[in-house]
C-alpha cells in the first residue's frame, strides 16, 4: 500500500493534543473567514426579523401560488440528518467494536452536537414569530405533544441533544483526567468542571453507560429523528401526495446516514491535513468510510426508485403529478447524476484499489452532500406544489429562495465549523482509547499514558 | 346475524352520535377496526357498535342507566337467544354507585344471574370481546379527556363538543349553481377583515372539468373542519377548535408562525402574515385594551366592554382571533366570530361573504347552524331537495328528452348533487355544496374569470390579486436586492 510508511507511525497521546496546544494562522485566517461567513448571515437573519418573513421568496401555497415551507425547511432535515446520522455511526462503531474507526467516533458525536445546533437555529429562523417560540410551545406542550409532530420533533431533538453532550461529557472524562498535565493551564478552570467527582473507578462503569447508551441509540434510530419523527412531518399529510408514504422513514434514515458519512469524510480529510494525522485517519480509514458512504448511497438512490416506480406506473391521479414533475426538474436531475457518479467512483474503487484517492473521496463526499441537501428542499417545495387539491395547478407557482435564504446555508455551515473548531481548541476530538490500543491494524506495543 | 336488529338500529336517524363522525375518542380508524372484530364474532356487529355508543353516553351522563338496559333490553334476547331473561330482569341488582367506579360491562356482570343457564363467562363471551373492550375503551379514554379539559385558559381543544355539549355548529352550504363568479364574497370578506393583498380567505374558482366545455365555479372559504387537520397538528394550539360552535380559528398572540396549519390543510385557504400587514390596528374596529386585560374581565362585562366598542378583533372569550392576523402569524376565513358572539352591529347567524353574495342578488351562500333544522343552510338544502325531486321541474333539466336513449328513471331520492370537499381525507368540512364536484382532471381557468380579482375594490383600498405570490415577492424584492423585472411579465 502507498502509505505503508505514514501507517507505520504509531498514533500517540501527543498527536490528539496537538490541535489543542498548537495554532497556526491558518487555524486564525479559517475562524477570520468563517466569522465574517457566519456574521453577514446574522446580519441577513436580523433584516428578516425586522421586515419578516416577506424577504424570502416564500409565499402561501393554494391561490397564493407560492410554498409555505421551503429552503429552511430543508436545510433543517438536512442538519438533522447529519447529526442523527453521525450518532448512529458513532454507536455502531461503539457496539459493534470497530476499533479501526474508533478515531471518528467521537468526531460523528460533535458532529451530532454542532449539527443539531444548526437545526435547532433553522426551526428559529423558519418561525415568524421567533419570539414567542419558548413561552407558546411550553404552555401547550402537555397537549400538543399528543398531536402535533412539529411538537414531536422539538421533543425528540432536545432530547438527542441532551444524549448526545451526556455522552461526549462522560466519555470525555477519561481523557482530561488522563491527559491533564498535557493540557494548557489557562483551561483549567474548564477542565476541573469537566472532572467533578472524577475517580479512576469509574471508568469501568462509564464504559458500560456509554455501550448502554450506544445500544439505545441504535435501538431507537428507526423511531427517533431521522428514522421516525422528521419524516413523519411529512408522511402523515395525506393531502400531499409528494410527503404521504410509509416510504418517508426509511428514505429519510438512509439519507441521514449518506449525509453524516460524507460529513466525516470531509472533516477526517481536512484534520488529517491540518494536524499531520496521516497515521490516525489513515488511506484505509478513509477508505472505509468511503465504502460505507458507498452502501449508504446506494439505498438512498434505490429508495429514491421505488418512489418514483410507485408514483408514475399506474398511480393515483396526483402522485403520478408529483413524481413526473420530480424526474422532469433539472435540479433533481443534477443530485442523481450526482449521486451516480458518486456512486461509480465508489464502486470502481471497492473493484480495484487502485482507483481510490483520498481526494476523489471529498470530491464525491462534498458531492453527496450537495445532492441531499438539494433533495431535501426540493422535496419540501414539490409536497407543497402539488397538493392533493388539483384545483391550484393553474396559479402559476414558483419558488426559488432569495439571498437571505441562500445565506443561511453558508451562514449555518460557516456557524457549524466554528462551533466545531472550537470545541478543537477545548478537548482532544479523538478518543484517548484509540490512541492507547490501537491493537487491530498493529501488534499491541507501546501503550503510552 | 339478525337483519331485523340492524334495522331496528337503523330506524333512528336522529340518534346525536349516529349522524356525527366517529363516537369513538380513539378515533374512526379505531371503531372500524373494532367494528370488524366484531363482524369476526357470530353476534351482531352494528348491535354491538350501538351498544358501545351507548355505553359512552352512559358514562358521559347523557343516558341514565335505566335507559341504556331498556334500550338493549329486547335487541340482547334476539341476538342471544336467551329464553329467560333474568340479566336485564334483575337490573335493580346492578349496584349503581360501584358502576361509577367501574366498568360498565363490569358492573354489568354483577348482576345476578348464578341460577340461569347462562353462566357469566358465557354472557361475556356472547357480549363479544370486542364489544366488551370497545366500551371499556371508551370509558377508560373518556375519562382522560374529561381531565384534559380542565386545561389552563389559553389552550383550547382541536374538536368541536359533541351535539348536546355546543351551541352550534357553524357551517355552510353554498349552492354552485347559482354562483356566477361575481366575486362579491370576496370583496364582502376583504371589507368585513382587512385583509391585507393577495390573502383571499374567501377564493373563487374559474374551472373547466374536462369533460364539458361548462364553465364551473367553486365559493371557497376555510371549510372549519370538524376533524381539523390543522388543528391537530399546531404545535403550540394556536390554531384550535372553538368547541361551544365549531369554528377553527388561530388565536393571533400565540402563534409562532411555524405555518404548519397550512401545511396539512388539504385546502389551501390559509394565508400568511409575510409582511406588515396593508391595513393597520388602528383602523380595525376594537376594544382599546391589552388582550389579557379583555380576558380578565368577567364574561359579562367583557360582553358590554366588547360590544360598545363594536369590537371586531376579540371573541367573547378575549381571544385574539379575528380579523386580518398581525405580523409573523398566520390568518384564515375565520367565520367571523365576532359576529357570532353578538358583539358587533351585524346580527349573529350572518357572515360578511354571504351577506355580500346576498346583496348581489345571488344567494349562493347559506351560513348558519348546521345542529338546527330550521337554520338557513338546513332548509336550504332540504327545500333544493324537494325541487330536484318535483318530476316537473326535473324534466325541465333534460330539454329534449329524444336525446336519451331512455328518458330519466324517476327516483325515489333525491338526485340532488351535493359534496363535500375532499371528503375520504376524514377532515369532516362544515361546507356543503350543492352542484358538481370538480373531476380529477379539473383546472382553473383565471383567463374566463367573468369578474377579475385585479378589478376589485373595497373599503380599505387594499388592492385585490388573485395570485398573492408576485406581489410578495416585490414587495420582497422592495426591501432586499433581487433583480427587478424578471416577474414582472405575468399577471
Ligand atoms: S379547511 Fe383547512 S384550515 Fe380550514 S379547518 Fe379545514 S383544515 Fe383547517
Ligand atoms: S402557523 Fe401558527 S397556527 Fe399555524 S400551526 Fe404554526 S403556530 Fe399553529
Ligand atoms: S365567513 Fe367571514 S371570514 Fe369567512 S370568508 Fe366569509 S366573510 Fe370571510
Amino acid at each position: 500500500m502507498a502509505t505503508k510508511d505514514a501507517e507505520a507511525k504509531e498514533p500517540e497521546p501527543a498527536d490528539i493534543i496537538r490541535p489543542i496546544l498548537n495554532t497556526s494562522m491558518k487555524w486564525y485566517a479559517a475562524i477570520g473567514i468563517l466569522s465574517a461567513v457566519a456574521l453577514a448571515w446574522l446580519a441577513a437573519f436580523g433584516f428578516q426579523l425586522q421586515e419578516g418573513l416577506i424577504v424570502t421568496n416564500l409565499a402561501d401555497w393554494g391561490s397564493g401560488g407560492g410554498v409555505t415551507w421551503g429552503l429552511y425547511i430543508g436545510a433543517f432535515i438536512w442538519w438533522v440528518g447529519i447529526a442523527h446520522g453521525g450518532i448512529i455511526l458513532s454507536a455502531a462503531v461503539r457496539l459493534f467494536g470497530m476499533t479501526k474507526y474508533q478515531p471518528v467516533a467521537r468526531m460523528a458525536e460533535l458532529l451530532t452536537l454542532t449539527a443539531l445546533s444548526m437545526s435547532g437555529l433553522y426551526i428559529v429562523v423558519h418561525m415568524g414569530r421567533p419570539d414567542r417560540l419558548v413561552t407558546s410551545v411550553v404552555n401547550a406542550y402537555p397537549w400538543t405533544v399528543q398531536s402535533s409532530p412539529l411538537a414531536w420533533d422539538v421533543t425528540v431533538i432536545t432530547l438527542y441533544f441532551v444524549m448526545t453532550a451526556t455522552y461526549i461529557a462522560l466519555t470525555l472524562r477519561y481523557d482530561t483526567y488522563q491527559l491533564r498535565d498535557r493540557l494548557p493551564d489557562i483551561l483549567d478552570p474548564l477542565y476541573r468542571v469537566v472532572l467533578i467527582g472524577y475517580s479512576e473507578k469509574e471508568d469501568e462503569v462509564i464504559e458500560r453507560m456509554a455501550w448502554w447508551l450506544a445500544l439505545g441509540i441504535i435501538v431507537m434510530a428507526p423511531l427517533l429523528l431521522h428514522g421516525g419523527v422528521i419524516p413523519w412531518l411529512f408522511s402523515l399529510i395525506p393531502s400531499m401526495p409528494g410527503w404521504d408514504g410509509a416510504i418517508q422513514g426509511p428514505q429519510f434514515l438512509s439519507i441521514a446516514l449518506t449525509s453524516a458519512l460524507a460529513g466525516l469524510i470531509v472533516i477526517s480529510y481536512t484534520t488529517r491535513i491540518a494536524y499531520d494525522w496521516e497515521h490516525i485517519f489513515t488511506d484505509s480509514v478513509i477508505r472505509g468510510l468511503t465504502n460505507w458512504l458507498g452502501i449508504f448511497s446506494l439505498m438512498f438512490v434505490w429508495l429514491q426508485l421505488q418512489q418514483i416506480i410507485n408514483g408514475l406506473f399506474a398511480a393515483h391521479v396526483r402522485p403520478e403529478v408529483v413524481m413526473t414533475a420530480k424526474l422532469s426538474n433539472t435540479i433533481y436531475q443534477m443530485a442523481m447524476v450526482t449521486m451516480f457518479l458518486a456512486l461509480a467512483y465508489i464502486f470502481a474503487q471497492a473493484v480495484k484499489p487502485s482507483v481510490f484517492s483520498r481526494h476523489l473521496s471529498l470530491v464525491a463526499a462534498l458531492g453527496v452532500l450537495v445532492a441531499t441537501l438539494s433533495e431535501k428542499i426540493l422535496f419540501v417545495f414539490e409536497g407543497l406544489a402539488y397538493p392533493e387539491f388539483g384545483l391550484y395547478d393553474q396559479v402559476p407557482g414558483h419558488y426559488s429562495p432569495s439571498l437571505v435564504e441562500l445565506s443561511s446555508v453558508a451562514g449555518t455551515v460557516a456557524l457549524c465549523t466554528l462551533m466545531y473548531m472550537v470545541i478543537m481548541k477545548l478537548f482532544p476530538i479523538i478518543e484517548l482509547h484509540s490512541v492507547e490500543d490501537h491493537d487491530d491494524d498493529h501488534d499491541n506495543e507501546e501503550v503510552s499514558a | 346475524m339478525s337483519a331485523d336488529d340492524a334495522k331496528d338500529t337503523n330506524e333512528e336517524p336522529t340518534h346525536p352520535y349516529e349522524t356525527e363522525d366517529s363516537f369513538h375518542p380513539l378515533g374512526a380508524e379505531w371503531e372500524e377496526n373494532m367494528r370488524s372484530e366484531l363482524e369476526d364474532t357470530e353476534f351482531d356487529a352494528d348491535l354491538g357498535m350501538e351498544m358501545a355508543r351507548d355505553a359512552q353516553r352512559l358514562v358521559a351522563g347523557e343516558l341514565s342507566e335505566e335507559e341504556f338496559y331498556a334500550e338493549y333490553h329486547e335487541d340482547m334476547e334476539d341476538e342471544f337467544d336467551v329464553d329467560e331473561r333474568p340479566v336485564f330482569d334483575d337490573i335493580d341488582d346492578v349496584d349503581l354507585d360501584k358502576a361509577e367506579d367501574e366498568s360498565m360491562f363490569e358492573a354489568l356482570t354483577d348482576v345476578d344471574i348464578e341460577n340461569e343457564d347462562v353462566s357469566r363467562r358465557e354472557m361475556m363471551k356472547k357480549m363479544g370481546a370486542g364489544a366488551a373492550f370497545l366500551g371499556y375503551g371508551a370509558y377508560a379514554t373518556y375519562d382522560s379527556q374529561k381531565e384534559q379539559e380542565e386545561v389552563p385558559q389559553q389552550v383550547s381543544g382541536i374538536r368541536p363538543a359533541e351535539e348536546d355539549g355546543r351551541e352550534h355548529r357553524w357551517g355552510m352550504v353554498i349552492d354552485l349553481e347559482r354562483c356566477d363568479g361575481c366575486l362579491s364574497c370576496v370583496t364582502g370578506c376583504i371589507n368585513e377583515n382587512g385583509t391585507s393583498t393577495g390573502a383571499n380567505w374567501m377564493y373563487v374558482f374559474t374551472y373547466d372539468n374536462h369533460d364539458t366545455e361548462q364553465q364551473n365555479f367553486l365559493v371557497r372559504p376555510c371549510q372549519h373542519c370538524s376533524n381539523a387537520p390543522c388543528a391537530k397538528v399546531c404545535p403550540v394550539r394556536a390554531r384550535h377548535v372553538r368547541s361551544k360552535d365549531g369554528l377553527v380559528l388561530t388565536d393571533y398572540e400565540i402563534c409562532i408562525g411555524c405555518r404548519y396549519c397550512q401545511v396539512a390543510c388539504p385546502y389551501g385557504v390559509n394565508y400568511f402574515q409575510w409582511g406588515e400587514p396593508d391595513v393597520p390596528m388602528e383602523e380595525l374596529e376594537h376594544l382599546d385594551m391589552r388582550p389579557e386585560d379583555v380576558r380578565s374581565l368577567d364574561e359579562d362585562e367583557r360582553h358590554t366592554k366588547l360590544s360598545e366598542a363594536n369590537d371586531h378583533v376579540y371573541d367573547d372569550r378575549g381571544r385574539w382571533t379575528d380579523s386580518r392576523p398581525p405580523k409573523g402569524v398566520m390568518g384564515k376565513c375565520t367565520m367571523c366570530p365576532s359576529r357570532q358572539d353578538e358583539h358587533t352591529d351585524n346580527e349573529k347567524g350572518t357572515v360578511a361573504c354571504m351577506d355580500a353574495c346576498d346583496e348581489a342578488g345571488m344567494s349562493a351562500i347559506h351560513f348558519g347552524d348546521l345542529d338546527d333544522e330550521e337554520s338557513r343552510p338546513n332548509t336550504y338544502l332540504e327545500r333544493r331537495k324537494e325541487i330536484e325531486e318535483s318530476p316537473k321541474e326535473k324534466n325541465k333539466k333534460f330539454e329534449d328528452p329524444e336525446e336519451y336513449e331512455q328518458p330519466p328513471a324517476p327516483h325515489p331520492k333525491s338526485q340532488l348533487s351535493t359534496f363535500r370537499l375532499l371528503e375520504d381525507l376524514n377532515t369532516q368540512p362544515n361546507i356543503t355544496y350543492i352542484g358538481n364536484e370538480p373531476g380529477p382532471h379539473a383546472s382553473e381557468t383565471p383567463e374566463e374569470r367573468p369578474v377579475h380579482y385585479e378589478a376589485l375594490s373595497n373599503d380599505w383600498g387594499v388592492n385585490v390579486v388573485a395570485e398573492r405570490k408576485e406581489h410578495l415577492d416585490y414587495g420582497a424584492r422592495a426591501n432586499d436586492d433581487n433583480t427587478p423585472g424578471e416577474e414582472e411579465g405575468e399577471a
